[in-house]
């Protein structure tokens, strides 16, 4: 046997060893943090089910439980230290099954709801050791905050008006009724919401007293419609009934519509942010403060004046006869709301008037005016509030837009404006390109030159 | 020899018989040790000792039986901690990761030794295309080999689904997808392997007893007729040099040496070396898990697993029938042809067939780099057959006239190295098995790499994250 054969073999033995050696060390090390590594699992999957289950909640639980699951009305709250310290399998049974009398319906598919066994174990997780704060960002960013806990008040004219009507003590009773119970779930003049049917409609007008009775005091199973028996006297609910029976009576706008602040994360606004630049800037103006395309937002008169659900109003249904387009039609309501508390945080900062500014959005992008220097340093304010705040975008959970279009490498397949394909290019894709072409070029020039010395 | 008498005492009598042996000093104990023993005498006693060399074999076929067995370890531990049903499999894993004690280590040993299997039986397959192991006498042990692939292939397929979460139950939907498109039988076929129009429990359960019974008896039983057949078909193939190529009748055959120490001692210490690494692969990096499995959310982009995204590339280009079934199905018949066809025993042995086959591939390998990407880009963004030739069938306008004009360019390519640089059959099957190989792991990186959100191209660095 050579020199160099005894060297290899000295050589591939060691290697032997030295992996017996891994084998042995690593296992032992293994064993030793085996414990520490399953409760770091435990942790992990634990996340990851209260991960899910702020999803679930947001978009199951939160309309009738609050953002922060702190309850609605009559609803218990369930960021609830006592509800936490309950067994889990009476947990487990009241959201699967429901309870009885009350309007918590049963959530199991056994039980036709929508949610699975696994799913209703990590929203037991949730109310064990949930993040109710972190649970109501999730809920405001999927665009799912509820429109609630309000009451409203009755118009104080309208409602003298009604009293003019026969029996009108009767109603103006059931209205402020109404106002203060039923405005919440069925909506301002009853005309519903997403979550209760209007009830301010000839279909339900033609039910008979008894039928609608009957579902005011005992609810509608199956549905969030509790028994109100157990809150209402029999005398009110009658008025109620004959309120539903002659509503085409109420002159409208007698129940208005309660002032209730759309919610807002550090991600929504970003979103907002981003969305109101692309969408709303050439013509309101890239703060807000207008053009002479469209009206400024960025002002007290405005804000103050429009509550969120106004705002919201006129972006989804556009304004007929001006130029404002329905939005409704392009964006998701996630996007608008997002739209909305981002234009409503420029309230605390806003000038009293607007601020006149040269129309900015014509004209090639050279002579473009991007940056007004028309606005107020209150304005500068806000702006550089929202930029920090934009530095966060795209990190959360994405909610629908935000982060897609960016980043787009080669920039193609895009829907809204495909680049050129020269546009596309930029030095990171031509430094691939050189060095995949060098190498094939090596390759081929190798393997043919070898070829040809022949 | 003299038997010695036995033990006195029953105790002793045991003791000896448990004992082991002690170590030959000789050859001729070492040769008996082989012969005597039920595992060692896979081997012959004696082998040639260029065929022992790493940088012949690269210890490829015994690193995949290392990895059958790891697996087949790995995977009787995990059955014992798993219940194929929905979504209690899921839940299993789940339990597996935060509550068994190395649940997750031999979990992570199953899964990297699965993927791992599939790099290996690859490259095991080209080592032995590339010595032109495959020629008669051994055709029998090349057609095993593919089928093994295939069956291996399947076992990590099948295993794909088993965790339940989204990953697993997307990429088995885009990949069963692919069935439905073979003509006539495809409907039947998907619908018998689901067990029902789409993926869910029964599908679990199909491919739960495909997983842990079928396939791995089949793998198993023809991994005992492949190693026979090696024995049987006379061992290795001896390497040979390139330059000059020996004359197969003077050529002189190399000297023999005993199996142990020098091919068991070479065993053991690849076996150990690779089972170090993955240990401790498999202690640092954990196989992927996402949420469970919810049919009503589909990630974007959905992805089959990554060993079949060359294929879901093809489909990205090609009409499905030609894409996903005459392509495959073309290179499959292929595989199992080529001992039929290329049938020169004189360059077996040699890596590359000759000086000019090693030219060739370098020429192949370098053509397939620059128009595997070059096509890619040109179909995605130029290309436009049907909107080109509006009121053909797509199956002709989008895929048996691209087909026919890949195949034409396989034709000039092939007509290129005869007329230029004189290559015989088995220098041309080399040429074009290179060139079609390299397209097929670039289409595969393409589909892994830079395929994103409605599988558009990104730049990895520039790859947004999937969207559940």
């Amino acid at each position: 046997m050579t020199e160099t054969q005894n060297r290899r073999r000295l050589i591939e033995n060691l290697i032997g060893l030295l992996a017996t050696q891994i084998v042995v060390f690593a296992l032992a090390f293994y064993i030793y943090q085996e414990s520490t590594r399953i409760e770091t699992a435990q942790n992990q999957v634990l996340n990851l089910q209260l991960e899910d289950a702020m999803s679930l909640y947001a978009e199951n639980c939160a309309v009738c439980h609050g953002l922060n699951g702190e309850g609605i009305g009559s609803n218990p709250a369930l960021n609830n230290p006592a509800l936490a310290e309950m067994p889990y399998e009476d947990l487990y049974k009241t959201i699967s099954r429901g309870r009885y009398g009350t309007s918590m319906p049963a959530w199991s598919k056994d039980d036709g709801g929508p949610l699975s066994d696994y799913q209703i174990s990590e929203m037991v997780g949730l109310v064990q050791a949930g993040d109710w704060a972190a649970t109501g960002d999730r809920v405001v960013n999927l665009g799912l905050a509820p429109l609630i806990p309000f009451t409203t008040q009755p118009d104080v004219l309208l409602l003298e008006q009604v009293g003019t009507l026969p029996d009108g003590p009767t109603l103006q009773a059931a209205i402020q009724l109404f106002a203060a119970e039923c405005v919440a779930c069925h909506g301002a003049d009853g005309l519903g919401t997403k979550i209760a049917p209007t009830l301010n409609n000839p279909l339900v007008r033609q039910k008979t007293a008894d039928e609608l009775n009957r579902t005011i005091t005992f609810g509608s199973a199956g549905t969030l419609m509790a028994a109100w028996s157990n809150k209402l006297a029999p005398e009110q609910i009658s008025g109620m009934v004959s309120l539903i029976q002659r509503w085409d009576e109420i002159p409208a706008g007698a129940i208005p519509a309660p002032d209730v602040p759309i919610a807002t994360t550090a991600e929504s606004l970003a979103l907002g942010q981003t969305l109101f630049s692309q969408n709303c800037s050439r013509c309101h103006g890239p703060e807000g403060q207008g053009t002479q395309r469209a009206p400024a937002l960025n002002v007290k008169s405005f804000l103050t004046d429009t509550n969120d659900q106004a705002i919201e109003q006129i972006v989804t249904g556009g304004v007929p006869g001006t130029a404002m387009p329905a939005w409704g039609d392009r964006m998701t309501q996630v996007d608008i709301q997002a739209i909305v508390g981002f234009i409503r945080q420029w309230e605390a900062s806003a000038p009293e008037v607007a601020i006149p500014t040269r129309g900015s959005g014509g004209g090639p992008p050279w002579l473009r005016t991007n940056s007004t220097t028309t606005t107020t340093n209150a304005n500068t304010a806000a702006t550089t509030q929202t930029g920090a705040m934009a530095t966060g975008a795209g990190t959360g959970t994405g909610s629908s837009s935000s982060g897609q279009g960016n980043g787009q490498g080669g920039g193609q397949n895009q829907v809204a404006s495909t680049p050129a394909w020269w546009q596309t290019l930029n030095w990171p894709i031509l430094l691939g390109l050189t060095a995949l072409l060098s190498i094939a070029f090596t390759l081929i020039s190798k393997g043919y030159t070898t070829l040809k010395k022949k | 020899m003299t038997e010695p008498n036995p033990p006195d005492t029953m105790l002793d009598r045991l003791r000896e018989r448990l004992t082991p042996e002690e170590f030959p000093t000789d050859d001729r104990g070492r040769i008996r040790m082989v012969v005597d023993s039920l595992v060692l005498h896979l081997h012959p006693s004696k082998v040639p000792v260029t065929t022992i060399k790493w940088s012949y074999t690269w210890g490829l076929g015994g690193l995949s039986a290392v990895l059958m067995t790891i697996l087949a370890l790995t995977g009787i531990i995990l059955l014992n901690n798993y219940t194929p049903s929905v979504p209690q499999a899921y839940l299993d894993i789940l339990e597996i990761r935060s509550n068994v004690w190395f649940g997750e280590l031999i979990r992570n040993l199953h899964h990297w030794s699965a993927n791992l299997l599939i790099i290996v039986a690859v490259l095991h397959l080209i080592r032995v295309f590339l010595t032109g192991a495959y020629r008669p006498p051994r055709e029998l042990n090349w057609l095993l080999g593919v089928a093994m692939l295939v069956l291996i292939l399947g076992a990590n397929f099948t295993g794909y689904l088993l965790p339940w979460d989204q990953l697993a139950f997307w990429a088995i939907t885009v990949g069963t997808s692919i069935i439905t498109y073979v003509p006539l039988v495809g409907e039947s076929i998907g619908r018998l392997v689901l067990g029902g129009p789409e993926v869910g429990a029964n599908t679990l359960l199909n491919f739960y007893s495909l997983h842990i019974a079928l396939i791995p008896l089949g793998i198993f039983g023809l991994m005992s007729y492949h190693f026979w057949r090696v024995r049987k078909d006379g061992g290795l193939t001896l390497p040979k040099p390139v330059d000059p190529a020996p004359d197969p009748l003077t050529w002189q055959k190399p000297e023999r040496v005993t199996t142990i120490p020098h091919l068991v001692r070479r065993e053991l210490i690849y076996t150990l070396g690779w089972f170090a690494a993955l240990l401790l692969f498999a202690m640092v990096v954990p196989a992927p898990l996402e949420g469970i499995a919810n049919p009503d959310i589909s990630p974007n982009p959905a992805k089959a697993p990554w060993y079949f995204m060359g294929l879901q590339e093809l489909l990205l280009h090609f009409h499905p029938l030609v894409g996903a079934i005459i392509m495959p199905g073309l290179a499959i018949t292929g595989l199992f042809l080529l001992p039929f066809f290329d049938v020169t025993s004189a360059s077996v042995g040699i890596y590359f067939r000759s000086r000019r086959g090693r030219s060739l591939s370098l020429l192949a390998l370098g053509l397939a780099t620059l128009l595997t990407p070059a096509w890619v880009l040109l179909d995605e963004f130029v290309l436009d057959w049907v909107g080109w030739l509006p009121g053909w069938d797509s199956l002709i306008s989008n895929g048996l006239i691209p087909l026919a004009l890949i195949a034409l360019g396989l034709f000039l390519l092939d007509g290129w190295a005869v007329k230029t640089f004189g290559a015989d059959t088995e220098e041309r099957v080399l040429f074009l098995a290179v060139f079609l190989f390299t397209a097929f792991v670039i289409l595969t990186m393409i589909g892994i790499f830079f395929r994103g959100p409605g599988m558009a191209l990104y730049l990895p660095w520039n790859m947004p994250a999937a969207v559940h």
